[in-house]
Protein backbone atom coordinates (compact mmCIF):
# COMPACT_ATOMS: atom_id res chain seq x y z
CA UNK A 1 0.00 0.00 0.00
CA UNK A 2 1.30 3.33 -0.73
CA UNK A 3 2.53 5.26 2.09
CA UNK A 4 -0.06 8.08 1.90
CA UNK A 5 -2.89 5.42 1.71
CA UNK A 6 -1.63 3.81 4.60
CA UNK A 7 -1.66 7.65 6.65
CA UNK A 8 -5.36 8.05 5.74
CA UNK A 9 -6.11 4.45 6.54
CA UNK A 10 -4.04 4.63 9.89
CA UNK A 11 -6.28 8.11 10.22
CA UNK A 12 -9.51 6.30 10.10
CA UNK A 13 -8.47 3.61 12.61
CA UNK A 14 -7.44 6.67 15.33
CA UNK A 15 -4.11 5.11 15.49
CA UNK A 16 -2.09 8.77 16.36
CA UNK A 17 1.16 7.28 16.53
CA UNK A 18 1.32 5.33 13.35
CA UNK A 19 0.51 8.76 11.76
CA UNK A 20 2.94 10.67 13.21
CA UNK A 21 5.08 8.31 12.18
CA UNK A 22 4.11 7.56 8.16
CA UNK A 23 3.91 11.47 8.27
CA UNK A 24 7.54 11.76 9.47
CA UNK A 25 8.57 8.79 6.95
CA UNK A 26 6.47 10.32 3.95
CA UNK A 27 8.39 13.73 4.35
CA UNK A 28 11.76 11.73 4.63
CA UNK A 29 11.05 10.18 1.22
CA UNK A 30 10.31 13.32 -0.35
CA UNK A 31 6.92 13.58 -0.42
CA UNK A 32 5.49 17.26 -1.16
CA UNK A 33 3.64 17.79 1.98
CA UNK A 34 0.51 18.94 1.04
CA UNK A 35 -0.26 15.40 -0.97
CA UNK A 36 0.59 14.23 2.26
CA UNK A 37 -2.27 16.34 4.06
CA UNK A 38 -4.66 16.36 1.47
CA UNK A 39 -4.69 13.02 0.35
CA UNK A 40 -3.27 11.28 3.77
CA UNK A 41 -4.65 13.55 6.53
CA UNK A 42 -7.89 15.31 5.27
CA UNK A 43 -8.88 12.59 2.63
CA UNK A 44 -8.89 10.28 5.54
CA UNK A 45 -10.49 12.80 7.53
CA UNK A 46 -13.33 13.14 5.18
CA UNK A 47 -13.98 8.98 4.91
CA UNK A 48 -14.47 9.72 8.91
CA UNK A 49 -17.18 12.65 8.03
CA UNK A 50 -18.61 10.90 5.82
CA UNK A 51 -19.30 7.52 7.91
CA UNK A 52 -20.25 9.87 10.88
CA UNK A 53 -23.11 11.70 8.70
CA UNK A 54 -24.40 7.71 7.92
CA UNK A 55 -24.34 6.91 11.64
CA UNK A 56 -21.51 3.90 10.57
CA UNK A 57 -19.15 5.78 12.84
CA UNK A 58 -19.88 7.50 15.82
CA UNK A 59 -18.35 9.77 18.18
CA UNK A 60 -15.54 7.89 19.83
CA UNK A 61 -14.30 7.31 16.68
CA UNK A 62 -14.28 10.46 14.84
CA UNK A 63 -12.36 11.96 18.44
CA UNK A 64 -9.64 9.42 17.68
CA UNK A 65 -9.65 10.58 14.27
CA UNK A 66 -9.35 14.11 14.94
CA UNK A 67 -6.79 12.82 17.56
CA UNK A 68 -4.89 10.79 14.66
CA UNK A 69 -5.23 13.92 12.42
CA UNK A 70 -3.91 16.62 14.55
CA UNK A 71 -0.86 14.01 15.25
CA UNK A 72 0.18 14.20 11.95
CA UNK A 73 -0.52 17.98 11.03
CA UNK A 74 1.72 18.66 14.37
CA UNK A 75 4.91 17.28 11.96
CA UNK A 76 3.59 18.48 8.96
CA UNK A 77 2.99 22.00 9.77
CA UNK A 78 6.38 23.60 9.69
CA UNK A 79 7.04 22.22 5.99
CA UNK A 80 3.02 23.36 5.54
CA UNK A 81 4.66 26.90 6.63
CA UNK A 82 7.95 26.98 4.93
CA UNK A 83 5.94 26.05 1.37
CA UNK A 84 3.20 28.64 2.22
CA UNK A 85 0.32 26.67 1.78
CA UNK A 86 -2.57 28.29 2.04
CA UNK A 87 -5.50 26.98 4.47
CA UNK A 88 -9.18 26.38 2.21
CA UNK A 89 -10.67 29.32 4.86
CA UNK A 90 -10.58 30.73 8.28
CA UNK A 91 -13.24 29.86 10.47
CA UNK A 92 -14.24 31.19 13.67
CA UNK A 93 -16.55 29.17 15.62
CA UNK A 94 -18.24 29.22 19.49
CA UNK A 95 -20.89 28.30 21.53
CA UNK A 96 -23.35 31.19 21.93
CA UNK A 97 -23.65 33.52 24.97
CA UNK A 98 -25.56 31.79 28.32
CA UNK A 99 -24.87 27.86 26.84
CA UNK A 100 -22.01 25.55 27.94
CA UNK A 101 -22.64 22.84 25.36
CA UNK A 102 -19.64 22.12 23.11
CA UNK A 103 -19.55 18.68 22.15
CA UNK A 104 -21.47 19.61 18.73
CA UNK A 105 -18.81 23.02 18.56
CA UNK A 106 -16.36 20.42 19.04
CA UNK A 107 -17.07 18.42 16.18
CA UNK A 108 -17.45 20.83 13.74
CA UNK A 109 -13.90 22.33 14.61
CA UNK A 110 -12.51 19.06 14.17
CA UNK A 111 -14.72 18.11 10.49
CA UNK A 112 -13.60 21.93 9.42
CA UNK A 113 -10.17 21.19 10.42
CA UNK A 114 -10.41 17.99 8.82
CA UNK A 115 -11.45 19.96 5.18
CA UNK A 116 -8.63 22.23 5.34
CA UNK A 117 -9.83 24.87 7.58
CA UNK A 118 -7.88 27.42 9.90
CA UNK A 119 -10.02 27.00 12.81
CA UNK A 120 -10.09 30.08 15.92
CA UNK A 121 -12.36 28.02 18.46
CA UNK A 122 -13.73 30.58 20.94
CA UNK A 123 -14.98 28.24 23.07
CA UNK A 124 -18.68 28.80 25.20
CA UNK A 125 -20.97 31.49 26.46
CA UNK A 126 -19.50 33.37 24.07
CA UNK A 127 -20.52 37.19 24.02
CA UNK A 128 -21.64 38.88 20.56
CA UNK A 129 -18.78 41.16 20.71
CA UNK A 130 -16.15 38.44 20.76
CA UNK A 131 -17.46 36.49 17.79
CA UNK A 132 -17.36 39.92 15.95
CA UNK A 133 -13.85 40.66 17.18
CA UNK A 134 -12.56 37.64 17.09
CA UNK A 135 -13.52 37.49 13.28
CA UNK A 136 -12.12 41.18 12.07
CA UNK A 137 -8.82 39.87 13.99
CA UNK A 138 -8.12 36.89 12.29
CA UNK A 139 -10.14 38.06 8.73
CA UNK A 140 -12.13 34.99 9.04
CA UNK A 141 -14.60 34.16 6.23
CA UNK A 142 -16.87 31.95 7.84
CA UNK A 143 -18.84 32.39 11.95
CA UNK A 144 -20.35 29.36 13.08
CA UNK A 145 -21.92 29.18 16.10
CA UNK A 146 -23.71 26.67 18.11
CA UNK A 147 -26.45 26.00 20.68
CA UNK A 148 -28.17 23.22 22.03
CA UNK A 149 -30.87 25.08 24.56
CA UNK A 150 -34.15 27.04 22.93
CA UNK A 151 -32.90 29.52 25.37
CA UNK A 152 -29.81 30.47 24.09
CA UNK A 153 -30.65 30.48 20.43
CA UNK A 154 -32.28 33.53 20.11
CA UNK A 155 -28.45 34.55 20.59
CA UNK A 156 -27.30 33.85 17.68
CA UNK A 157 -29.58 36.74 15.99
CA UNK A 158 -28.17 38.82 18.30
CA UNK A 159 -24.25 38.03 16.42
CA UNK A 160 -26.00 38.64 12.92
CA UNK A 161 -28.11 41.90 14.21
CA UNK A 162 -24.79 43.11 15.53
CA UNK A 163 -22.84 42.15 12.41
CA UNK A 164 -25.51 43.93 10.75
CA UNK A 165 -25.23 47.22 13.09
CA UNK A 166 -21.62 47.09 12.18
CA UNK A 167 -22.03 46.93 8.15
CA UNK A 168 -20.21 43.70 8.80
CA UNK A 169 -22.44 40.99 7.59
CA UNK A 170 -22.03 40.37 4.23
CA UNK A 171 -18.21 40.23 4.84
CA UNK A 172 -18.47 36.59 6.64
CA UNK A 173 -20.80 33.38 5.89
CA UNK A 174 -22.53 32.53 8.87
CA UNK A 175 -23.41 29.04 10.02
CA UNK A 176 -25.77 28.00 12.45
CA UNK A 177 -26.45 24.57 14.13
CA UNK A 178 -27.17 22.50 17.77
CA UNK A 179 -30.16 20.28 18.23
CA UNK A 180 -32.85 22.68 18.46
CA UNK A 181 -31.87 24.52 15.39
CA UNK A 182 -33.69 24.39 12.13
CA UNK A 183 -33.94 25.92 8.80
CA UNK A 184 -36.41 28.04 9.23
CA UNK A 185 -34.68 29.16 12.04
CA UNK A 186 -31.43 29.98 10.17
CA UNK A 187 -33.63 31.79 7.40
CA UNK A 188 -35.65 33.16 10.28
CA UNK A 189 -32.91 35.09 12.10
CA UNK A 190 -30.64 36.04 8.90
CA UNK A 191 -27.98 33.23 8.66
CA UNK A 192 -26.58 32.08 5.64
CA UNK A 193 -26.58 28.09 6.59
CA UNK A 194 -27.69 25.72 8.55
CA UNK A 195 -26.66 21.73 8.57
CA UNK A 196 -27.54 19.30 10.37
CA UNK A 197 -24.76 17.65 11.46
CA UNK A 198 -20.82 18.28 11.79
CA UNK A 199 -19.70 16.39 8.51
CA UNK A 200 -22.54 18.30 6.34
CA UNK A 201 -21.19 21.16 8.11
CA UNK A 202 -17.78 21.11 6.47
CA UNK A 203 -18.56 19.74 2.90
CA UNK A 204 -21.00 22.97 2.89
CA UNK A 205 -18.62 26.12 4.46
CA UNK A 206 -15.98 24.42 2.09
CA UNK A 207 -18.17 25.09 -1.14
CA UNK A 208 -19.73 28.20 0.10
CA UNK A 209 -16.20 29.96 0.89
CA UNK A 210 -14.54 28.35 -2.46
CA UNK A 211 -17.37 29.96 -4.40
CA UNK A 212 -17.08 33.22 -2.51
CA UNK A 213 -13.32 33.35 -3.19
CA UNK A 214 -14.52 32.61 -7.11
CA UNK A 215 -12.82 29.26 -7.16
CA UNK B 1 -58.82 5.54 39.23
CA UNK B 2 -56.06 7.21 41.80
CA UNK B 3 -52.81 8.59 40.44
CA UNK B 4 -51.37 5.03 41.60
CA UNK B 5 -53.49 2.91 39.90
CA UNK B 6 -53.90 4.85 36.80
CA UNK B 7 -49.46 4.64 36.64
CA UNK B 8 -49.28 1.75 37.21
CA UNK B 9 -51.40 0.45 34.48
CA UNK B 10 -50.21 2.56 32.06
CA UNK B 11 -46.63 1.61 32.72
CA UNK B 12 -48.20 -2.35 32.61
CA UNK B 13 -49.99 -0.84 29.35
CA UNK B 14 -53.57 -2.52 30.92
CA UNK B 15 -56.43 0.24 30.30
CA UNK B 16 -56.95 3.57 32.62
CA UNK B 17 -59.31 6.11 32.85
CA UNK B 18 -56.83 8.33 31.50
CA UNK B 19 -53.07 7.76 30.72
CA UNK B 20 -51.09 8.94 34.08
CA UNK B 21 -49.34 12.77 33.14
CA UNK B 22 -45.37 13.75 34.88
CA UNK B 23 -44.99 17.45 34.85
CA UNK B 24 -41.43 16.80 35.25
CA UNK B 25 -38.80 18.73 36.90
CA UNK B 26 -39.20 22.95 35.80
CA UNK B 27 -35.88 25.15 35.72
CA UNK B 28 -36.69 26.96 38.84
CA UNK B 29 -36.31 30.02 36.36
CA UNK B 30 -39.60 28.35 34.75
CA UNK B 31 -41.14 28.07 38.00
CA UNK B 32 -42.54 31.43 39.18
CA UNK B 33 -44.52 31.48 35.99
CA UNK B 34 -46.02 28.46 36.30
CA UNK B 35 -46.73 29.18 39.84
CA UNK B 36 -48.37 32.27 38.69
CA UNK B 37 -50.28 30.94 36.05
CA UNK B 38 -52.03 28.06 38.72
CA UNK B 39 -52.13 30.95 41.45
CA UNK B 40 -50.08 28.56 43.67
CA UNK B 41 -46.80 29.91 45.44
CA UNK B 42 -45.06 26.56 45.75
CA UNK B 43 -43.89 23.59 43.74
CA UNK B 44 -46.00 21.32 46.12
CA UNK B 45 -49.00 23.02 45.49
CA UNK B 46 -48.74 22.87 42.09
CA UNK B 47 -48.10 19.61 41.56
CA UNK B 48 -51.27 19.24 42.84
CA UNK B 49 -53.24 22.01 41.44
CA UNK B 50 -52.38 20.77 37.90
CA UNK B 51 -53.43 16.85 38.48
CA UNK B 52 -49.97 15.69 38.00
CA UNK B 53 -49.82 12.00 39.23
CA UNK B 54 -45.97 12.26 40.60
CA UNK B 55 -44.62 13.39 43.80
CA UNK B 56 -41.16 13.60 42.58
CA UNK B 57 -38.13 12.70 45.46
CA UNK B 58 -34.48 13.17 45.72
CA UNK B 59 -31.33 11.70 47.79
CA UNK B 60 -30.83 14.16 50.52
CA UNK B 61 -27.50 13.98 49.86
CA UNK B 62 -25.06 16.35 51.28
CA UNK B 63 -21.51 16.54 51.60
CA UNK B 64 -18.02 18.89 51.39
CA UNK B 65 -18.28 19.53 48.25
CA UNK B 66 -21.99 18.91 47.19
CA UNK B 67 -25.62 19.17 47.78
CA UNK B 68 -26.79 16.64 45.64
CA UNK B 69 -26.31 13.15 44.53
CA UNK B 70 -25.25 13.63 40.70
CA UNK B 71 -22.84 16.32 41.42
CA UNK B 72 -21.00 13.72 44.21
CA UNK B 73 -17.85 13.65 43.12
CA UNK B 74 -15.05 16.74 42.68
CA UNK B 75 -13.63 15.56 39.67
CA UNK B 76 -12.01 18.86 39.36
CA UNK B 77 -10.77 18.92 42.89
CA UNK B 78 -11.94 22.39 43.76
CA UNK B 79 -14.41 21.86 45.78
CA UNK B 80 -16.99 23.55 43.74
CA UNK B 81 -18.69 20.81 41.54
CA UNK B 82 -21.45 22.93 40.73
CA UNK B 83 -19.86 25.47 38.61
CA UNK B 84 -21.91 26.73 35.99
CA UNK B 85 -19.35 27.77 33.85
CA UNK B 86 -17.60 24.28 33.48
CA UNK B 87 -18.19 22.45 30.10
CA UNK B 88 -18.66 18.78 29.67
CA UNK B 89 -15.17 18.44 27.90
CA UNK B 90 -13.53 19.66 30.94
CA UNK B 91 -10.84 18.13 31.76
CA UNK B 92 -11.51 15.83 34.75
CA UNK B 93 -9.49 13.87 37.91
CA UNK B 94 -8.84 11.27 35.42
CA UNK B 95 -7.92 13.22 32.52
CA UNK B 96 -4.21 11.89 32.45
CA UNK B 97 -4.72 8.53 33.44
CA UNK B 98 -3.91 5.36 31.71
CA UNK B 99 -3.47 2.62 34.12
CA UNK B 100 -6.64 1.01 35.65
CA UNK B 101 -4.84 1.13 39.47
CA UNK B 102 -4.68 4.91 39.24
CA UNK B 103 -8.59 4.79 40.85
CA UNK B 104 -7.33 4.47 44.05
CA UNK B 105 -5.80 8.18 43.60
CA UNK B 106 -9.39 9.71 43.52
CA UNK B 107 -11.20 10.33 47.10
CA UNK B 108 -14.46 8.51 46.38
CA UNK B 109 -17.06 9.81 48.65
CA UNK B 110 -18.86 7.15 50.54
CA UNK B 111 -22.60 7.42 50.26
CA UNK B 112 -23.42 6.63 53.61
CA UNK B 113 -21.39 9.98 55.38
CA UNK B 114 -23.73 11.99 52.87
CA UNK B 115 -27.05 10.58 53.30
CA UNK B 116 -29.02 11.46 56.11
CA UNK B 117 -31.38 8.54 57.11
CA UNK B 118 -33.70 11.43 59.17
CA UNK B 119 -33.85 13.19 56.23
CA UNK B 120 -35.14 10.77 53.73
CA UNK B 121 -37.42 9.96 56.34
CA UNK B 122 -38.80 13.19 56.28
CA UNK B 123 -39.06 13.20 52.64
CA UNK B 124 -41.08 10.27 52.87
CA UNK B 125 -43.48 11.56 55.58
CA UNK B 126 -44.08 15.11 53.77
CA UNK B 127 -44.71 12.44 50.33
CA UNK B 128 -48.62 12.72 49.73
CA UNK B 129 -49.91 9.54 49.86
CA UNK B 130 -51.78 9.31 46.96
CA UNK B 131 -49.77 10.09 44.15
CA UNK B 132 -46.85 8.09 42.67
CA UNK B 133 -43.45 8.56 44.20
CA UNK B 134 -40.80 8.76 41.94
CA UNK B 135 -37.18 8.79 42.88
CA UNK B 136 -34.52 11.02 40.81
CA UNK B 137 -32.33 8.44 41.11
CA UNK B 138 -30.23 9.66 37.88
CA UNK B 139 -27.23 7.10 38.96
CA UNK B 140 -25.96 8.45 35.32
CA UNK B 141 -23.02 6.57 35.43
CA UNK B 142 -21.79 7.38 32.15
CA UNK B 143 -21.86 10.44 32.09
CA UNK B 144 -20.23 10.69 35.17
CA UNK B 145 -17.25 8.51 33.87
CA UNK B 146 -17.41 10.92 31.21
CA UNK B 147 -16.55 13.88 33.58
CA UNK B 148 -14.03 11.75 35.35
CA UNK B 149 -11.96 12.01 32.44
CA UNK B 150 -13.40 15.03 30.53
CA UNK B 151 -16.14 13.79 28.53
CA UNK B 152 -13.86 13.59 24.94
CA UNK B 153 -10.63 11.84 26.38
CA UNK B 154 -13.31 9.48 27.92
CA UNK B 155 -14.97 8.59 24.54
CA UNK B 156 -11.35 8.15 23.27
CA UNK B 157 -10.50 5.67 25.71
CA UNK B 158 -13.51 3.29 25.29
CA UNK B 159 -11.50 2.52 21.85
CA UNK B 160 -8.00 3.19 23.07
CA UNK B 161 -7.82 2.52 26.78
CA UNK B 162 -11.55 0.55 27.60
CA UNK B 163 -9.35 -0.97 30.66
CA UNK B 164 -9.14 3.00 32.37
CA UNK B 165 -12.26 3.86 31.04
CA UNK B 166 -13.90 0.66 32.61
CA UNK B 167 -11.86 1.19 35.98
CA UNK B 168 -13.56 4.07 36.91
CA UNK B 169 -17.19 3.51 35.90
CA UNK B 170 -16.75 0.66 38.12
CA UNK B 171 -16.37 2.61 41.11
CA UNK B 172 -19.03 5.06 40.03
CA UNK B 173 -21.21 2.17 39.70
CA UNK B 174 -19.88 0.95 43.15
CA UNK B 175 -20.83 4.28 44.41
CA UNK B 176 -24.31 4.30 42.89
CA UNK B 177 -25.26 0.98 44.21
CA UNK B 178 -24.70 1.75 47.93
CA UNK B 179 -26.63 4.99 48.14
CA UNK B 180 -29.51 3.34 46.17
CA UNK B 181 -29.74 0.69 48.46
CA UNK B 182 -29.30 3.33 51.59
CA UNK B 183 -32.16 5.49 50.12
CA UNK B 184 -34.51 2.44 49.37
CA UNK B 185 -34.16 0.95 52.71
CA UNK B 186 -34.73 3.89 54.02
CA UNK B 187 -38.19 4.40 51.54
CA UNK B 188 -39.35 1.59 53.28
CA UNK B 189 -41.34 0.03 50.11
CA UNK B 190 -43.22 4.15 49.83
CA UNK B 191 -41.65 4.73 46.68
CA UNK B 192 -43.50 3.21 43.40
CA UNK B 193 -40.38 4.02 40.88
CA UNK B 194 -36.98 5.26 40.12
CA UNK B 195 -36.00 7.32 37.41
CA UNK B 196 -32.29 6.52 36.28
CA UNK B 197 -30.36 7.31 32.88
CA UNK B 198 -27.66 8.70 30.89
CA UNK B 199 -28.02 11.11 27.71
CA UNK B 200 -26.16 8.72 24.96
CA UNK B 201 -28.72 10.07 21.63
CA UNK B 202 -28.00 13.28 19.67
CA UNK B 203 -30.65 14.92 17.66
CA UNK B 204 -29.46 12.71 14.51
CA UNK B 205 -28.87 9.12 16.45
CA UNK B 206 -26.72 7.98 18.76
CA UNK B 207 -23.54 9.09 20.40
CA UNK B 208 -22.01 5.96 20.31
CA UNK B 209 -22.38 2.60 18.50
CA UNK B 210 -24.91 0.06 19.94
CA UNK B 211 -22.22 -1.89 20.44
CA UNK B 212 -20.45 0.41 22.30
CA UNK B 213 -23.34 0.77 24.37
CA UNK B 214 -23.62 -2.27 25.04
CA UNK B 215 -20.53 -2.60 26.36
CA UNK B 216 -20.08 0.40 28.70
CA UNK B 217 -23.49 1.03 28.88
CA UNK B 218 -25.97 -1.53 29.38
CA UNK B 219 -24.47 -3.74 32.21
CA UNK B 220 -24.69 -0.80 34.46
CA UNK B 221 -27.76 -0.24 33.66
CA UNK B 222 -28.88 -4.03 34.24
CA UNK B 223 -27.69 -4.01 37.53
CA UNK B 224 -29.23 -0.46 38.73
CA UNK B 225 -32.57 -2.28 37.07
CA UNK B 226 -32.31 -5.18 38.62
CA UNK B 227 -31.62 -3.27 42.33
CA UNK B 228 -35.01 -1.03 41.71
CA UNK B 229 -36.86 -4.06 41.09
CA UNK B 230 -35.50 -6.06 43.94
CA UNK B 231 -37.48 -3.35 45.88
CA UNK B 232 -40.47 -3.89 44.19
CA UNK B 233 -40.13 -0.63 42.29
CA UNK B 234 -40.80 0.51 37.99
CA UNK B 235 -37.66 1.99 36.22
CA UNK B 236 -37.90 4.72 33.93
CA UNK B 237 -34.72 4.75 31.84
CA UNK B 238 -33.96 8.63 30.50
CA UNK B 239 -31.34 9.55 27.75
CA UNK B 240 -32.00 12.29 25.57
CA UNK B 241 -32.18 12.30 22.15
CA UNK B 242 -32.45 9.73 19.46
CA UNK B 243 -31.78 6.31 21.07
CA UNK B 244 -34.33 4.13 19.07
CA UNK B 245 -31.49 1.77 18.24
CA UNK B 246 -30.49 0.66 21.54
CA UNK B 247 -34.18 0.45 22.97
CA UNK B 248 -34.31 -3.58 22.53
CA UNK B 249 -31.00 -3.60 24.93
CA UNK B 250 -32.75 -1.25 27.60
CA UNK B 251 -35.90 -3.59 27.52
CA UNK B 252 -33.74 -6.66 27.25
CA UNK B 253 -32.04 -5.17 30.37
CA UNK B 254 -35.20 -4.75 32.11
CA UNK B 255 -36.62 -1.30 32.31
CA UNK B 256 -40.37 -0.62 32.09
CA UNK B 257 -40.48 2.76 30.84
CA UNK B 258 -38.06 4.70 28.49
CA UNK B 259 -38.02 8.37 29.05
CA UNK B 260 -38.32 11.31 27.69
CA UNK B 261 -39.35 10.33 23.73
CA UNK B 262 -37.04 13.58 22.33
CA UNK B 263 -39.84 13.91 19.71
CA UNK B 264 -38.05 15.50 16.89
CA UNK B 265 -34.94 13.15 16.76
CA UNK B 266 -34.63 10.88 14.57
CA UNK B 267 -36.42 8.00 14.85
CA UNK B 268 -38.22 8.82 18.18
CA UNK B 269 -41.94 9.78 16.56
CA UNK B 270 -43.94 8.24 18.84
CA UNK B 271 -46.30 6.12 16.21
CA UNK B 272 -42.60 4.99 14.94
CA UNK B 273 -42.10 3.66 18.77
CA UNK B 274 -45.71 2.45 19.19
CA UNK B 275 -44.82 0.29 15.45
CA UNK B 276 -41.92 -0.95 17.05
CA UNK B 277 -41.92 -1.25 20.80
CA UNK B 278 -45.62 -2.06 21.40
CA UNK B 279 -46.32 -4.64 24.11
CA UNK B 280 -42.58 -4.65 24.88
CA UNK B 281 -41.63 -1.42 27.30
CA UNK B 282 -43.54 1.63 27.48
CA UNK B 283 -42.87 5.14 27.76
CA UNK B 284 -43.07 8.79 29.53
CA UNK B 285 -42.49 12.04 27.73
CA UNK B 286 -43.08 12.89 23.71
CA UNK B 287 -44.96 16.34 24.18
CA UNK B 288 -42.09 18.23 21.79
CA UNK B 289 -40.28 20.74 24.13
CA UNK B 290 -37.57 21.60 21.16
CA UNK B 291 -39.94 23.39 18.94
CA UNK B 292 -43.62 22.97 19.87
CA UNK B 293 -44.15 24.31 23.91
CA UNK B 294 -41.61 26.98 22.99
CA UNK B 295 -43.35 28.24 20.21
CA UNK B 296 -46.47 26.46 19.06
CA UNK B 297 -50.54 27.60 20.72
CA UNK B 298 -52.17 26.01 23.38
CA UNK B 299 -54.43 25.04 20.72
CA UNK B 300 -51.28 23.22 18.82
CA UNK B 301 -50.21 21.36 22.31
CA UNK B 302 -54.09 20.09 23.49
CA UNK B 303 -53.77 18.73 19.52
CA UNK B 304 -50.57 17.44 20.18
CA UNK B 305 -51.40 15.59 23.33
CA UNK B 306 -54.63 13.80 21.83
CA UNK B 307 -52.89 12.62 18.92
CA UNK B 308 -51.01 11.33 21.32
CA UNK B 309 -53.58 9.78 23.60
CA UNK B 310 -54.79 7.98 20.47
CA UNK B 311 -51.39 6.45 19.37
CA UNK B 312 -51.00 5.32 23.17
CA UNK B 313 -54.27 4.89 25.22
CA UNK B 314 -52.00 3.35 27.73
CA UNK B 315 -48.86 2.65 27.74
CA UNK B 316 -47.48 6.79 27.90
CA UNK B 317 -46.92 9.02 30.49
CA UNK B 318 -47.76 12.07 29.14
CA UNK B 319 -44.84 14.39 29.93
CA UNK B 320 -42.81 17.24 27.96
CA UNK B 321 -39.87 15.74 25.81
CA UNK B 322 -37.30 17.15 28.64
CA UNK B 323 -38.17 17.06 32.27
CA UNK B 324 -36.51 20.57 32.69
CA UNK B 325 -39.13 22.48 31.81
CA UNK B 326 -37.05 26.04 29.80
CA UNK B 327 -38.49 29.66 31.07
CA UNK B 328 -39.33 30.02 27.35
CA UNK B 329 -42.34 27.26 27.47
CA UNK B 330 -45.11 29.59 28.05
CA UNK B 331 -47.10 28.57 31.43
CA UNK B 332 -50.60 28.52 29.44
CA UNK B 333 -48.99 25.78 27.18
CA UNK B 334 -48.27 23.75 29.91
CA UNK B 335 -51.90 24.08 31.24
CA UNK B 336 -53.44 23.29 27.86
CA UNK B 337 -50.83 20.13 28.19
CA UNK B 338 -52.61 18.92 31.71
CA UNK B 339 -56.09 20.21 30.09
CA UNK B 340 -55.76 17.59 27.39
CA UNK B 341 -53.98 15.02 29.01
CA UNK B 342 -56.52 14.80 31.94
CA UNK B 343 -59.78 14.63 30.10
CA UNK B 344 -61.90 11.98 30.86
CA UNK B 345 -60.39 11.79 34.34
CA UNK B 346 -63.05 9.37 36.55
CA UNK B 347 -63.56 9.98 40.04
Amino acid sequence: MAIIEEISEFLQKGRAKNVKTLVQQALDEGQDPKVILNEGLLSGMMVIGEKFKNNEVFVPEVLVAARAMNAGITILEPKLVEIGNEPVGVAVIGTVKGDLHDIGKNLVTMMLKGAGFEVHDIGIDVETEAFIDKAEEVNADLICMSALLTTTMPNMQVVIDALKEKGLRDKYIVMVGGAPVNESFAEQIGADYYTPDAATCAEVAKKAVLERKGQ
Amino acid sequence: MNSIERFMNTVERKPVDRPACWLGMPDIKAQPALMEEFGVTNMHDLKLAIGDDVYTVEVPYKSETASAIYAAFDWYQDGDVDAEERTLTAPGFFAEAEEPEEVDNFDWPDPEKYISLEECEKLFQQAPEDKVILGMMWSAHFQDTCAAFGMETALMNMISNPEIYEAVDAKVMEFYLKANEIFYKAAKGRMHAVLIGNDMGSQRGLMLSPDMVRRFIIPGCKKLVEQAHSYGMKVIYHSCGSIVDVIPDLIEAGVDVVHPIQALAAGMQPQNLKDKFEGKVSFCGGVDTQDLLVNGTAEDVKKKVQELRGIFPTGLIISPSHEAIMPDVPPTNIRALFDAATEGQEG
